[in-house]
């Protein structure tokens, strides 16, 4: 260990010998890992955007249909009101939020335009604690109650059909036995959300929707909310026990855009930092094996006054670890001084609608993971030290008697 | 008022209708328009001409009605177009394509398309009834042409009524000749306007021969239809309004 105490400040001051190629090496490292973390963050936050949007525009993190009806969302495929074993299960503690709707396919009518919307009958109370929606709304109110005749249009929907809070809309969808039932709904409310959400979901009272397909009180889906992510499967796993026979999902099946967003962001992390890796260790190699190559002499004078040839690997080495842990802690603490910089966010909203097509919400919400920033830091760290071993074993290779003679 | 032509209107009506009430309304005068235009059965020619800014064209069609629920229209000219043919019984709609040789079921979501490129919707054809059955209707007025009297009456849907308008209304002559009918939205600002152009006597009735539709506000767009023979109270087959006779016609 003696030998350490001595390499230490030798390592340290054969560092600033050079301080230009010292700095530009540092530079490279850190610009390197501030853009690996910065992007990890900036991913992260867009597929949780994504998500979120997903999830909380009205999928919620499951849901329960019976078989068929995801191929075929019509009257066909219903559910029975739950009995005591699914409420067991909806109202236990690993269910945080459910909500019980009628969704079909529709078409709604008004004076200029008819278009194809998903009519959705909804429990207001509940759905409430599912979506955002019923919060959202920018003209008129929300549906009361489950008895509610009124209905909610998206607020493009509305402008797209020319119609407003207040006038009245034909719904038409396919009814218990087949025929196609029309009826007239007055305009309570508009919603904002995403633009797709705007234009697909018209909200009406559950029991509305119920009468007006002839169904009795039978449901379309059951969609429910878990207090944890890690009790999804347990909570799958039970509602299939008390259901069986129908179809439970979770929101990857349900949304397998937001989901393929999230998985795929992760990996690119990891590809961006290999390659971001790859560019780095070439500057680093290049730069030591620069500086052994003008230091042959120095290195062949250390082994003529007795230093072990491990020892001046050990030297080299310790150069490195302080070169590419000094670039390491700036980029780390540039990237930390990036994402603090937007404590409220970053806007999206100058990329108009276009973010909303790669699934995100309006505004990223950047959030620091320790353990991101750990890992991907000492990665850097430990391969950057790898890389440098070559230069290093090359200049415990030198021989004195040669590297005396050197110029 | 006057109450004297609406008597003798509504006992016209009855005398068309057979089922009119004996009290002059205005029920019973679009009652009489309805049983003018289609009688409880019909048979007639049909022009239609779709107008647009910078180009028209015209298409010949046959068509056959009995009673509120059936109808046939199959066209017959130009060539390109002949042999399309829409079937509607009671609330269903289907066309045949002698391209595809297929007949096609109309969904809800197609009702509401316009008809052959016109200004006309399948569900102008499939839903004609809706101004009788979904609407109350009350007489606003009444103006003298010529030797008629015209009336013109608002229909205003009934409450829950699946209808997207805010009211309809409608001018009938006193001898049941439908004149002019407009649809309004819920504004009360009108959306679209047909107006009969030229009265003729065709298969022993005095008939609207010619009628335009026009779509309000937007100028150099209209269709016309114009009735060039008809019989009325014939005898249609029972076969002419079946998906056989609608793929194979048999006339």
């Amino acid at each position: 260990m003696g030998g350490f105490r001595f390499l230490l400040p030798l390592a340290w001051r054969s560092l600033w010998r050079n301080p230009r190629r010292t700095f530009i090496t540092m530079l490279v490292v850190c610009v390197g890992l501030w853009s690996v973390l910065t992007f990890a963050v900036l991913l992260r936050a867009w597929s949780a955007s994504s998500r979120d949007v997903a999830i909380r525009t009205i999928t919620g993190e499951g849901q329960i249909h019976a078989q068929g009806y995801l191929d075929d969302p019509t009257v066909a495929h219903r559910l029975p009101p739950p009995d005591a074993g699914l409420m067991a299960v909806l109202n236990g503690g690993a269910v945080s939020a459910y909500s019980a709707r009628v969704r079909l396919s529709a078409i709604v009518q008004s004076e200029y335009k008819t278009l194809p919307v998903t009519l959705v009958g909804v429990q207001p109370a509940h759905e409430r604690q599912i979506s955002v929606l019923p919060a959202q709304i920018t003209a008129g109110h929300y549906l009361s109650g489950p008895d509610d005749v009124g209905i909610v249009l998206g607020s493009n929907l509305a402008r797209r059909l020319k119609t407003r809070v207040g006038k009245r809309v034909v719904v038409m969808v396919q009814a218990a036995d087949g025929h196609l039932a029309e009826r007239a709904f007055q305009v309570v409310g508009l919603f904002a959300g995403p633009r797709t959400a705007e234009d697909e979901f018209v909200f009406t009272g559950l029991k509305t929707a119920q009468r007006f397909t002839g169904i009795g009180s039978d449901l379309s889906e059951i969609a429910f909310d878990v207090s944890n992510d890690a009790a999804l499967p347990g909570v799958l796993a039970a509602l299939e026990r008390a259901v069986p026979g129908a179809d439970v999902q979770s929101w990857k099946t349900l949304e397998p855009l937001s989901y393929a967003v999230s998985t795929f962001f992760d990996q690119f992390v990891l590809m961006w930092l290999w390659i971001i890796f790859l560019l780095m260790g070439f500057g680093i190699v290049n730069t030591q094996l620069m500086a052994v190559l003008e230091r042959t002499r120095e290195f062949g004078l250390l082994q003529a006054l007795g230093m072990r040839p491990r020892l001046v690997l050990l030297e080299v080495a310790l150069e490195s670890v302080f070169l590419v842990g000094l670039g390491v802690a700036l980029g780390a603490a540039a990237a930390l001084a990036t994402v603090s910089a937007f404590p409220k966010g970053i806007d999206l909203g100058f990329l108009a609608r276009g973010a909303e097509l790669a699934g995100a919400g309006h505004i990223l919400y950047p959030v620091i993971v320790p353990s991101d920033f750990v890992t991907y830091s000492l990665m850097v760290w430990v391969l950057g030290v790898l890389a440098t071993l070559w230069p290093a074993r090359r200049a415990s290779k030198v021989s004195p008697v040669e590297a005396m003679s050197h110029i | 008022m006057n109450r004297a032509p609406i008597l003798l209107a509504a006992a016209m009506c009855a005398a068309f209708a057979g089922t009119a009430q004996a009290a002059p309304d205005a029920d019973a005068l679009i009652r009489a328009a309805f049983d003018n235009w289609r009688a409880k059965s019909s048979e007639t020619e049909v022009t239609m001409t779709v107008h647009r800014p910078d180009w028209e064209r015209s298409l010949k069609m046959k068509a056959w009605t009995k009673g509120d629920d059936d109808a046939l229209v199959r066209f017959v000219a130009p060539a390109k177009d002949a042999g399309n043919a829409t079937l509607k019984q009671k609330n269903e709609t289907w066309v045949f394509n002698p391209k595809l040789n297929q007949i096609i079921k109309l969904p809800g979501s197609m009702l509401a398309q316009s008809w052959m490129g016109s200004d006309f919707s399948y569900n102008d054809l499939s839903k004609a009834d809706d101004l009788l059955t979904l609407y109350t209707h009350k007489l606003l007025s009444s103006a003298k042409d010529g030797t008629h009297t015209v009336y013109t009456i608002e229909a205003d849907p009934k409450p829950g009524a699946p209808v997207v308008w805010g009211k309809l209304t409608a001018k009938v002559r006193d001898d049941g000749v439908m004149m002019a009918e407009t649809y309004f939205d819920q504004d009360m600002k009108p959306v679209r306007a047909m107006t009969t152009d030229k009265v003729n006597r065709i298969g022993g009735r005095e008939y609207p021969a010619v009628m335009t539709m026009r779509p309000v506000g937007e100028p150099g767009k209209w269709t016309r239809i114009e009735t060039t023979s008809g019989s009325f109270d014939v005898t249609v087959p029972s076969y002419t309004f079946t998906l056989s006779n609608l793929q194979n016609p048999r006339d």
